[in-house]
């Protein structure tokens, strides 16, 4: 253990893999160093082992109703968050719901940015009439208030989860885009992408090695603090219906469902609710501590 | 007479591996003549130049045993009489016109906002001094380039107009601190024949700051030599051909000259115990 | 014969509507293994000239030759493996998120060239750097070293010919004079072709042959290396800048009785 510590921090690495896991190594000393980017971690980290381990842990199932243990409050024995108005157990929904709400986040995180950047990085190396073309669609899509526009794509396509991820990653991109924009020309006319021009390098190796890395940082920091905005978008179709269906468990719809027994069983609509709020605030905490250990000048000299 | 006397100034930044001594125990004394402080990057001249208005910020921390300045210590000054001395008795030109002009403002504006608000001077008045201070440093059309944003001036004429900005409030001491780095050689010598002659006309103390030992050389009464936070060696500028430091001499040496020979520059050996 | 030619060199920017022309009608030629320099102030042109010749700029007239044959736009990898650049900001042409490795390897990896590996080291020991800062990023080396690597980068490619863009203006003292010599050394071991901006008349003659002095984007005079010693210049503009010169103020400080 010692051993492969000393061997991450050799200031002098021998090979290019040692290197790399130096690299990460220091990111990752930087990041401990933190203690609210840490608590994201650990919030996250959280979120996955629940939803990886949900069957195991999940007390009760999810999807079994017992209306003559219905709307139980929190604390009764065998259902420690109370029960819903099908007498559901609400811990084991909010656990089993951990997996739809990470899919959601999983595959929004994946393609949203993607798409960004690279519409971003295109848009902002060209120039001219690409960069008018690009941005202004753009614009377009920065222009419709983000739930209305993923509504309109659900009504269309049809409601779902996969649907509901769909629509949310083509509402999701446009902000990512601006970002690698504005970042692409700053660094489009340095001298660093010139050097690399003369060596005679490609478009796509221009743009994926030289300009992409240099917009990362800041994508991957807005996407950590978008994710609960994702989260909250989700439960927002769920909550109108538009999302997952039920009888899954999915936070937004079970938000929905308690809203009728709100002022005297508040816990139906308030479990899930933290569940969110904890979530959605791991992400934010992760995404700020990220910012430091993106930036390699913060590295110790 | 002495304006500035300075005794074992030290400037400390405390840093995740400890504290770095930027400036370690300089001493000097200033009469009404122009100091120049002579160094490479690093070698604490623009701490020092900065130390002297305090203008350090932590985790900077500076320390001095003395730090005069026409009879008040600059050490035991309150913050509030710092702001008085800044600007008003000793002024501070710096590298680069680019960053010290605001660029969302007329030359014009910035000009005389220092002096109506401080000098509670009216609008003509205010205007007339700036453009009295325009003319003193041989800007020609005035008027125009007081309606002027910075962005539409080139370097030299932005470094006059900061140096102009800077000679309003008539201060006693100038702290230049590279002031003609960024500009064309030929534009380089008009500044600072300007600023020989403000020195001159004036009566104030000047501090040079700069990296080019030669135009200190030539430019200064006096030179001092910084390296790695100390000064190695003192001289009258005149001396400097004849300086014994090593440090110094390889300063010199390690320069091209014209019709010099095309061999292997020498370099500069760091081996002694003055590099320490 | 002359390996760089240039012919009515004409440069315009399109900026805001207004037209700027950055080089009007400039000639050059420079012979295989000669160092040839450009002086001249800010917003003369020289450096104009050079991102042009590597189609960073746009040329509007004239023509550039490369050992007899006009150079393809887009300049293509041929050209590269013909011609390198270093720039002038050491701290602004290295990829900040790069390690010195990655841009070490990036040219060879462009062209398919192999043994990377050995290749790095080998021009890593060539521009006297310690092997051990391979995998160093930029931010942790001084100005001189960064000017090292991009001397390095230059070089993988094997080119003959070398722009050079005020490549030790960002340097102190000391690490020109390094600089300086570690490019005389290579372009002796290599048999290289200079062609180097600088506004530094004493650098410029240390280091060449020929020199131009341009001002407002038109050549003025082209001088040899002994015309700018012995102060043989015919025009005034090229006078006042050797006698602007700093290294001339040290002349005269030597002159006066110490």
């Amino acid at each position: 253990m010692a051993g492969l510590r000393v061997w991450l921090m050799d200031p002098n690495p021998t090979s290019r893999r040692q290197a790399r896991l130096g690299q990460f190594w220091l990111g990752w000393l930087r990041l401990r160093r933190n203690p609210l980017a840490v608590s994201g971690l650990v919030i996250v980290g959280l979120l996955l082992v629940v939803a990886a381990f949900a069957p195991v842990i999940a007390p009760h199932d999810p999807l079994a109703q017992d209306l003559s243990r219905r709307l139980l409050p929190p604390g009764t024995p065998g259902n420690l968050l109370g029960t819903d108005d099908f007498g559901r157990d609400i811990l084991s929904r909010i656990i089993t719901g951990s997996r739809i709400t990470l899919y959601i986040v999983g595959l929004v995180a994946v393609t949203a940015p993607f798409l960004g950047l690279l519409i971003g990085t295109v848009s902002g190396y060209f120039g001219g009439w690409t960069d008018a073309v690009l941005m202004r669609i753009t614009d377009i899509f920065l222009a419709f208030p983000r739930l209305i526009l993923a509504l309109a794509l659900v009504a269309v396509l049809g409601p779902g989860i996969e649907n509901a991820v769909l629509a949310i990653a083509l509402t999701a991109w446009p902000p990512y885009a601006r970002v690698a924009r504005a970042e692409t020309l700053t660094v489009r006319n340095s001298d660093y992408i010139a050097a690399v021009r003369l060596q005679g390098a490609g478009v796509p190796r221009i743009i994926l090695g030289h300009v992409v890395p240099t917009c990362l940082p800041s994508v991957i920091i807005r996407v950590t603090l978008d994710m609960a905005g994702v989260i909250l978008i989700a439960a927002g179709l769920g909550f109108l219906g538009l999302g997952v269906q039920p009888p899954l468990p999915e936070w937004g719809l079970m938000i929905s469902s308690g809203r009728k027994y709100l002022f005297e069983q508040w816990w139906v609509s308030t479990m899930p609710g933290l569940a969110i709020f904890i979530v959605s605030l791991g992400f934010n905490l992760l995404g700020d501590g990220l910012r430091d250990v993106l930036d390699p000048k913060s590295a110790p000299k | 007479m002495t304006l500035l006397s300075v005794q074992n100034l030290r400037v400390t930044f405390e840093t995740e591996n400890g504290p770095v001594e930027a400036v370690r125990g300089v001493s000097f004394s200033l009469g009404r003549e122009r100091l120049g402080i002579v160094g490479e990057s690093g070698s604490g001249k623009t701490m020092t130049g900065r130390a002297l208005l305090r203008l350090i910020r932590p985790p900077g921390r500076i320390e001095a045993d003395a730090m005069i300045f026409d009879g008040q210590d600059l050490m035991q000054a309150s913050e509030r009489q710092m702001r008085g001395l800044r600007g008003r008795r000793i002024a501070m030109v710096m590298q680069d016109p680019k960053f010290s002009l605001n660029p969302v403002m007329t030359v014009g504006a910035q000009l005389t906002e220092g002096l109506r608000q401080r000098d509670r001077l009216g609008w003509d008045d205010a205007r007339k001094r700036a453009l009295a201070a325009l003319e003193a440093v041989q800007i020609r059309d005035a008027d125009r380039v007081m309606a002027a944003y910075p962005h539409e001036l080139s370097g030299g004429m932005g470094q006059r107009v900061m140096i102009a900005m800077m000679l309003i409030p008539e201060p006693d001491l100038l702290i230049a601190d590279e002031p003609t780095s960024a500009l064309d050689v030929t534009v380089q010598a008009e500044v600072l024949s300007i600023l020989d002659g403000l020195v001159r006309d004036r009566g104030m103390g000047l501090i040079f700051i700069s990296h080019d030992l030669r135009l200190v050389a030539r430019f200064c009464d006096r030179v001092l030599v910084m390296y790695k936070g100390r000064v190695v060696e003192e001289l009258a500028a005149a001396d400097l051909m004849a300086a014994r430091h090593p440090y110094t001499r390889g300063l010199l040496n390690c320069l091209p000259r014209i019709g010099g020979a095309r061999g292997p520059l020498p370099g500069l050996d760091r081996s002694g115990d003055w590099a320490e | 014969m002359s390996l760089i030619e240039v012919e009515n060199l004409t440069v315009t920017f399109r900026a805001n509507g207004r037209v700027v022309r950055a080089v009007e009608g400039v000639s050059l030629s420079v012979t295989a293994k000669e160092s040839y320099g450009l002086v001249g102030e800010s917003g003369s042109g020289k450096s104009t000239i050079l991102r042009a010749i590597c189609g960073l700029a746009p040329v509007s007239g004239g023509a550039i030759r490369i050992g007899g044959k006009t150079i393809p736009t887009p300049r293509g990898r041929a050209f590269a493996r013909q011609v390198q650049m270093v720039f002038q900001d050491p701290y602004a042409s290295l990829h900040p998120r790069h390690t010195i490795d990655r841009t070490l390897s990036e040219p060879l990896a462009i062209h398919g060239i192999g043994d990377s590996d050995a290749r790095v080291m080998g021009a890593l020991d060539d521009v006297g750097l310690p092997r051990n800062f391979r995998f160093r990023y930029p931010h942790q080396l001084s100005g001189g070293q960064r000017q090292r690597v991009a001397i390095a980068r230059a070089l993988m490619l094997e080119p003959g010919i070398l722009l050079l863009d005020e490549p030790t203006s960002a340097l102190d003292a000391s690490v020109q004079a390094e600089v300086l010599n570690l490019l005389n050394r290579l372009r002796d071991e290599r048999g290289l072709t200079f062609l180097m901006v600088s506004h530094d008349l004493a650098v410029i003659d240390h280091m060449c042959d020929r020199v131009l002095v341009m001002q407002n984007g038109r050549a003025v005079e082209e001088l040899s290396r002994e015309d700018l010693s012995g102060a043989r210049m015919k025009t005034a503009y090229a006078r006042s800048l050797f006698d602007a010169s700093a290294d001339r103020m040290l002349g005269d400080l030597e002159g006066t009785p110490a």
